[in-house]
């Protein structure tokens, strides 16, 4: 019984006597943190540095597998020409034009079919079956539609884009909270501003969800447009580059395809967090 | 939760402001059957009145407060608030809900300003009333804040706040304090009391728990089990102002237990009804 020690025994603390633990704690957690930061730092030289020791020991045909020293030679040379600047003028000008449309038309069929048990009834299964065809399977399809014009290009962005934002933003209005709906009305919202009010707020974190998805689906999507016929853009050279087995080229190219995609992935965390200011 | 004591006025029961006409309000089961949630109710609320719906869980309390608000339509009888049938909800009567339910977009004062926008005021207008209720409801400085930052029972302030902007005739409450803790939900009783005391509004209270009911009406009308009806009709005639300590005076204690005992013969009776199914 003695020997149970209770707060009672133990002696009032000396101001700031924790300080020196503290310190202590934040010093190993900052530490921590620095090497996590490093390692993540020297993830891509070192892979860069691997593959160009691989290359250089010529364990592989450097034709087909060019080293990291070739590819930016390449990629130097793409720039100087200017051709790069018009390639990526082209692909971002359709994904940017693909992307709006498909959203714009995705969020508000979303609103008609998550609000509407006869839009959802009229157009649900119809979406759903269309929504599992890969756009890349239309393209022979668009190539006799709108032979190599941009409208085939876009439409294809468009129909990867429209099937996810619609998805989420029917999902998101079928979820909005009810209790929301009736503290609006009780307020003496008028029926045609619930939607601007409350369902598209209340929805738009899903929303933002699906608009990220569809960000990277663009840019999938893009390849089977430029597959239709392009004059130029970023996989137009690729193909290219491939025709010609300037394999350096081509490597740059698949390097700037996923080094644009993640910076407007990035790009779209960013404006996410905005969009969903209140979170 | 006030800024100046109000001075007490002799409450004026004047015309009737609430009547409820023989209202039957069912629901269906999953096997399609309709089940009486409330059956055949009838009372009536007079102007400037604090009237608390008593009962049990489940006994169809809230779908009545759900029918005078509008968001549940009768099956059979009527409501009529004001000389006019109820077809749906409105700005005429503000509702509390147990939940907050705040605009999580909106700061505080967007929050209490939805109401006068919603009916035409101009965002100064708007702006002006939201800051004068947020004061009455002691969060003037919140006013900015969004909800998730508040505690609970400053949410609830907040959609009292909300409710009231409109300044409706009837202020419709679902057991507003059922989620907060026993010294907040004291806090706030008291505070409600002062308010309905400032202004000119009916309050329609439902509540399950005795002693708030008691506290706060000027009448309780004591629910069965349900399907539910009203089986009493009590008149609260303890004098006011009211505060924490009157429920320690014998007139308290007394309607305490008339309206324990009718609760406890209620839970009784669901309690058997369930145990015979
Ligand atoms: N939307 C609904 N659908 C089906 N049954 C409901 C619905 N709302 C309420 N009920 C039923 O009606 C009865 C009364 O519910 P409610 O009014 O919420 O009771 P209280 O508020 O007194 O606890 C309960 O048995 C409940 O299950
Ligand atoms: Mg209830």
């Amino acid at each position: 019984m003695a020997d149970i020690s209770t707060s009672a025994v133990v002696p009032p603390r000396a101001a700031g006597s924790l300080a020196a633990s503290g310190a202590k704690r934040r010093r190993d957690a900052r530490l921590r943190q620095r090497l996590n930061m490093a390692v993540g730092l020297v993830s891509i030289p070192l892979f860069l540095l691997l593959w160009q020791l691989i290359a250089q020991a010529k364990i592989v045909n450097p034709i087909l597998f060019p080293a990291p020293t070739v590819v930016a030679r390449a990629a130097m040379e793409w720039v100087a020409s200017g051709e790069f600047a018009q390639d990526l003028a082209a692909s971002l000008k359709r994904v940017a034009t693909g992307y709006v449309v498909g959203s714009i038309v995705g969020v508000g069929c979303g609103l008609l079919t998550g609000r509407s048990a006869f839009f959802s009834g009229l157009l649900g299964p119809l979406f759903q079956v269309l929504r599992p065809i890969p756009p890349i399977a239309f393209v022979s399809i668009v190539i006799l539609w709108f032979g190599l014009s941009e409208s085939g290009k876009v439409f294809l962005i468009v129909w990867g884009v429209f099937f996810t934002v619609w998805l989420s933003t029917h999902l998101g209005v079928q979820k909005v909270d009810q209790g929301l709906v009736r503290a609006a009305q009780m307020l003496g919202t008028p029926r045609r501003r619930l939607v601007g009010e409350v369902v598209l707020l209340s929805a738009l974190p899903f929303i933002v969800v699906g608009l990220r998805t569809a960000v990277g689906i663009s840019f999938y999507t893009l390849v089977a447009a430029e597959l239709a016929g392009a004059f130029a853009g970023i996989f137009y050279r690729i193909q290219l580059a491939q025709q010609n087995m300037q394999t350096g080229l081509v490597f740059a190219g698949l390097a700037a395809l996923g080094l644009i995609s993640f910076i407007a992935d990035r790009c779209f965390a960013m404006l996410a967090q905005r969009l969903v200011w209140w979170r | 939760m006030i800024r100046k004591p109000a001075p007490i006025p002799l409450r004026q029961t004047g015309e009737v402001e609430i009547d409820v006409r023989d209202v039957t309000i069912a629901f269906e089961r999953d096997g399609g059957e309709l089940v009486p949630a409330v059956d055949r109710v009838s009372f009536q609320v007079r102007r400037g009145e604090f009237i608390c719906l008593l009962g049990p869980s489940g006994c169809g309390k809230s779908t009545l407060l759900n029918a005078v608000a509008g968001f549940e339509s009768p099956y059979e009888g009527e409501v009529v608030v004001a000389g006019k049938s109820v077809t749906g909800p409105g700005p005429d009567r503000g509702v509390v809900f147990q939940q907050p339910r705040l605009f999580p977009w909106k700061s505080v004062k967007a929050n209490v300003a939805h109401g006068p926008r919603m009916a035409g005021k101009s965002r100064a207008e708007a702006g002006a009333i939201a800051d004068e209720l947020i004061e009455m409801v002691g969060l003037t400085r919140s006013a900015n804040a969004l909800p998730h930052t508040l505690s609970g029972g400053m949410q609830q302030r907040v959609a009292i706040a909300r409710a009231l902007a409109n300044r409706p005739g009837i202020l419709l409450m679902d057991e507003p304090f059922g989620a907060l803790d026993a010294q907040t939900r004291s806090v706030m009783q008291e505070s409600l009391l002062r308010l309905w005391a400032q202004l000119d509004t009916t309050i329609l209270f439902v509540t399950h728990d005795i002693d708030e009911a008691v506290l706060l009406a000027d009448r309780v009308l004591v629910m069965s089990a349900g399907p539910g009806r009203i089986i009493r009709d009590v008149a609260v005639d303890i004098p006011r102002p009211r505060t924490i300590e009157t429920t320690l005076g014998a007139d308290f204690q007394a309607l305490r237990r008339e309206c324990l005992d009718l609760i406890r013969q209620q839970s009784q009776k669901a309690f058997e009804g369930n145990t015979d199914a």
